[in-house]
Formats: structure tokens, C-alpha cells, sequence
């Protein structure tokens, strides 16, 4: 799993980004199309077809999604509001500890944190049928999916957390200064002035999160969590390459997909003026 | 504090098999970081001077990095079968963004008047790359290997999953018998050693990077 390494560097306007922006979509579908009407004439094992049917497909291609977009849910209200409090007068001391125990997150390996996850957290939602979230939560979306999510908000913080203390942080002190002298409160300073400077940098975390979780959501399978991983193993363990590719070929594209979604909601949430 | 326990006493009673298995982990990492790096510095250096090909290839290694590890692994099984081999070809493409980047980066900051000077004491091109720029883009080329191989020591772990060895199968054991004794203990060592293998790996290629900076700026 993959953990892309966290950037904070911001793209500034590119024509050849933009021009990016707009090919990539039209790239994937062909590519889409491509494979799809090449596996079509294809001659399918009996194993295989049953594998591959549209239905199976398109609910683990949901499955995926629905994990994805979860966690970077959970990431962004968890480390964007304790950003904001690292970087406060109050919270400052605690920044570098809490950066720290982020990044050493960092490395501990997703295959790994699931399981353990599955193992610590099983026991909650798997087990006790008393248990508030497993009524709620475990019910609607099946235990390994709710342990799934969990994992993939611990391991996807880092970035949205760093990038937001490091976009706040470097917001010119003289503007804040000059927000304070026209009367703004630090509440207002914070939403008027500060956040919005900032916002490019936390974007450039957030899509590295998404990355981040669609990536994760493939190994989701190991636990019961669905997605399209299961398409993968079942090809491995019945040893058909198709199904196999048609697994790794679908959760391609669909992480490129995310990704130019995540590149779009850069540039079209990025304030104007900057 | 009983977890703790149990699980020091499952690493000791099975040194000699974690053991196999961190050197198994160690040897795809080490084998796939030799030629990446290799491959990443002379495409580094091939297409630092030339716009649209430092693009293109910038931006090819980043696609590599956005495709899932496991669909990574998974798309080279038809062409190589299972086993070390898929793994190892994902991980290799994986490796390449940090190393290239860095590289470019590296021999992008070289400031031009040392260049120009290196001319004007007589160095061709091949004695101005291999004793100017490189050297002085060395620090930065080495803190890309090094992000490098902590990434593929842990994606390594999914190894195990397309048919590899290394301190995955611990973890695979583990998730295969929860509920059974030493599940967990598999699980954590699995883990552990992982993070373990890359800590040192990283601390040994800072040392090397030391060692190899040139002392002017070291």
C-alpha cells in the first residue's frame, strides 16, 4: 500500500495542468472502453465469467467508493479542526509531538494496521450484538467496511494534518496583523483571513489522501471489507489471469478517476486572488 | 502487559523463521531499490535539460504512484505469474517517482556559475556531470532513495498476497488463524519487523549518504 509520500507543494496555474485536467477523463474512458470491448473478445472460463459479472463489478466498485469517500470524510473532520488547534497560541506545544506520532504512523505497513485493526476492533463490531455501533454503524455497512474506514482515517491524517498547520503557518504575520488592526476578531481573522490563505496547501493534502484511502480501499477484501480487491484475490486463487487484470485494471482507472476529481476540486476550490 | 509478553515470547521462540523472512523482506526491497535507483539517476539526469521529456516522465512515475498497490501487483500477473516477480516489477515503479524527482531537483539547484566555472577549467560535459553537478545534487538524489525505500519496505508486505515471500506471510498467517493462539502475535510481528527493517534500512543509507557527500558540503 501504497503511501505516497505527502507533498506540500502547490501547483501554481499551468496551462499544461489545466490541459491535464481536461485530457484525463477522456483518457481513462477510452482506456475504459478499450478494455472492456478487448475483454469482451475474449473467449471467458466459466470461473471467470461467473467473477466478472457486471453486478459483482459494480458493487465493489461501490464498495470502494463508498470506503473512500468515508474515511477522507472522517480525515478532513478530524485533522483539519485539530490542525487549526496546533497551530493556535494554546496549541502550538503540542504540535510537534503530534506531528510526530503522525509520521511515525507513516510507516507502519496498511497491510499490517488492518489487521491488527480487525483484531483490536473485531471484537466491537463483530462480536457483541448489544453493541451500539455494531447496531448502527456495523449494521448498515457490514463490520469490515466500518473497521476499514477506521484504519484508512488513521493511516490517510498525516498529510491533511501537516499541510494544514504548514498552509497556516505560513500565512504572512503582517496580514494577520493588518486583519486585527481593522477590528477583526481572532475568530474572524481565522475565518476571513487565515483559512482561506491557506486552503490551497490543506487541498494539496487532502487529494494526497484520497490517494492515499482509494488505494487502501482495494486491500479492504482482507477483512471482509468488499471493494474491488475481491475481483483480484478470487482471480489469484482460481488462477485466471483475466479476472485478475479486469481486478487490477478496474481499481486503476478508478484511482485515477479520483485522483483528476481531486486535482478539479484543487483548482476550482482554491479562493481567487491566489 | 500479558500481550507484551506473549509476544516477546513468540519472537523468541521463533527467531530463526523471522529471521528468513526479514532477510527475504530485506533482499526484494534492496534488489528492487539497487535498480530503481540506478534506472531513476540516469533518467534523472537524461532529462533534466529537456522540458517536455522531464515532464512527461515526471508525470508517468506520478501516475505510477496513484495506482493501487495491489492493482499494481496484480496487472503484471498474466505477464510474469505469481510469486516475487510481480512484486517486484510494481515496487520498481513505484520507487522511481521519489528518486527521479529528487534527482531533477538536485541537479536543478546546481547553481550555474559553478557549472560555468567547472567549463572554464577545461571539464567536458561527462567530467562536469560525474564530478560537479552529481556530487553537489548528491544529498538531495540520496533523501529520494531514502523516501523510496521506506515506502516499498511497507507496500512490500503485500507481497505475500500476489504469491511472495517476506515479513508479510507473518501478517497473512496471523489474519488466516484469528481467533487461534499467536494469531495476534503473528499479526504484530509481522508488523513490527517491518517497521523495524525499515528504520534500519534508513539509518543505514543515511550513514552511506554521509559517507558519500562530498566534505565541501557535507
Amino acid at each position: 500500500m501504497s503511501a505516497p509520500t505527502a507533498t506540500t507543494t502547490v501547483r501554481r496555474f499551468d496551462p499544461r495542468a489545466e490541459l491535464g485536467l481536461i485530457v484525463t477523463p477522456v483518457v481513462l474512458g477510452a482506456v475504459f472502453l478499450a478494455y472492456w470491448g478487448w475483454l469482451g473478445g475474449q473467449d471467458l472460463s466459466s470461473q471467470a465469467e461467473s467473477a466478472l459479472t457486471t453486478t459483482n463489478l459494480v458493487r465493489q466498485t461501490g464498495e470502494q467508493l463508498s470506503i473512500t469517500a468515508l474515511s477522507t470524510i472522517g480525515v478532513l473532520l478530524i485533522a483539519i479542526p485539530l490542525g487549526i488547534a496546533l497551530t493556535r497560541p494554546r496549541g502550538k506545544r503540542f504540535a510537534g509531538p503530534a506531528l510526530a506520532v503522525a509520521n511515525a504512523g507513516q510507516a507502519v505497513p496498511a497491510y499490517g494496521l488492518l489487521v491488527l485493526m480487525l483484531a483490536i476492533l473485531g471484537g466491537v463490531f463483530g462480536r457483541a450484538n448489544d453493541n451500539i455501533l455494531q447496531n448502527t454503524l456495523g449494521v448498515w455497512l457490514g463490520p469490515g467496511l466500518v473497521i476499514t474506514v477506521i484504519s484508512l482515517i488513521l493511516f490517510a491524517i498525516l498529510p491533511v494534518l501537516r499541510n494544514t498547520m504548514v498552509g497556516l503557518t505560513q500565512v504572512d504575520q503582517d496580514v494577520i496583523e493588518a486583519g486585527l488592526g481593522m477590528g477583526m476578531t481572532r475568530r474572524e481573522v481565522l475565518l476571513r483571513i487565515e483559512l482561506p490563505l491557506a486552503v490551497p496547501v490543506m487541498l494539496a493534502g487532502v487529494r494526497t489522501a484520497l490517494v492515499i484511502n482509494v488505494g487502501m480501499a482495494t486491500l479492504a477484501f482482507l477483512i471482509g471489507g468488499g471493494g474491488l480487491g475481491v475481483t483480484i484475490r478470487s482471480g489469484i486463487q482460481l488462477s485466471q489471469n483475466l479476472v485478475v487484470l479486469t481486478g487490477g485494471v478496474l481499481t486503476a482507472l478508478l484511482a485515477l478517476g479520483i485522483d483528476w476529481i481531486g486535482g478539479v476540486a484543487e483548482r476550482l476550490l482554491r479562493p481567487k486572488g491566489i | 502487559m500479558d500481550g507484551v509478553r506473549s509476544l516477546i515470547g513468540f519472537i523468541a521462540d521463533n527467531t530463526s523463521g523471522i529471521l528468513e523472512r526479514t532477510i527475504e523482506h530485506a533482499t526484494i526491497v534492496l534488489g528492487v531499490m539497487l535498480v530503481a535507483t540506478v534506472f531513476s539517476v540516469v533518467l534523472g539526469i537524461a532529462v533534466q535539460n529537456r522540458g517536455l521529456a522531464k515532464q512527461v516522465s515526471l508525470g508517468t512515475a506520478g501516475v505510477l504512484l496513484t495506482i493501487p498497490s495491489l492493482a499494481l501487483f496484480a496487472i503484471f500477473i498474466p505477464l510474469v505469474g505469481i510469486g516475487n516477480r510481480p512484486a517486484q516489477i510494481a515496487l520498481f515503479l513505484y520507487a522511481i517517482l521519489p528518486i527521479l524527482r529528487n534527482t531533477v531537483a538536485g541537479l536543478d539547484a546546481v547553481d550555474p556559475a559553478i557549472v560555468e566555472a567547472a567549463q572554464g577549467m577545461g571539464m567536458g560535459q561527462f567530467q562536469q556531470l560525474v564530478r560537479v553537478r552529481i556530487p553537489l545534487a548528491w544529498p538531495v538524489i540520496i533523501a529520494g532513495v531514502r523516501v523510496s525505500t521506506q515506502l516499498i519496505t511497507g507496500v512490500a508486505a503485500i507481497a505475500v498476497l500476489v504469491g511472495g515471500g517476506g515479513l508479510g506471510a507473518y501478517i497473512q498467517r496471523g489474519l488466516t488463524s484469528l481467533g487461534n493462539p499467536f494469531s495476534i502475535e503473528r499479526v504484530w510481528t509481522g508488523t513490527l519487523f517491518i517497521i523495524l527493517l525499515a528504520l534500519v534500512l534508513d539509518a543505514v543509507l543515511g550513514a552511506i549518504g554521509r559517507r558519500t557527500t562530498s566534505p565541501g558540503i557535507r
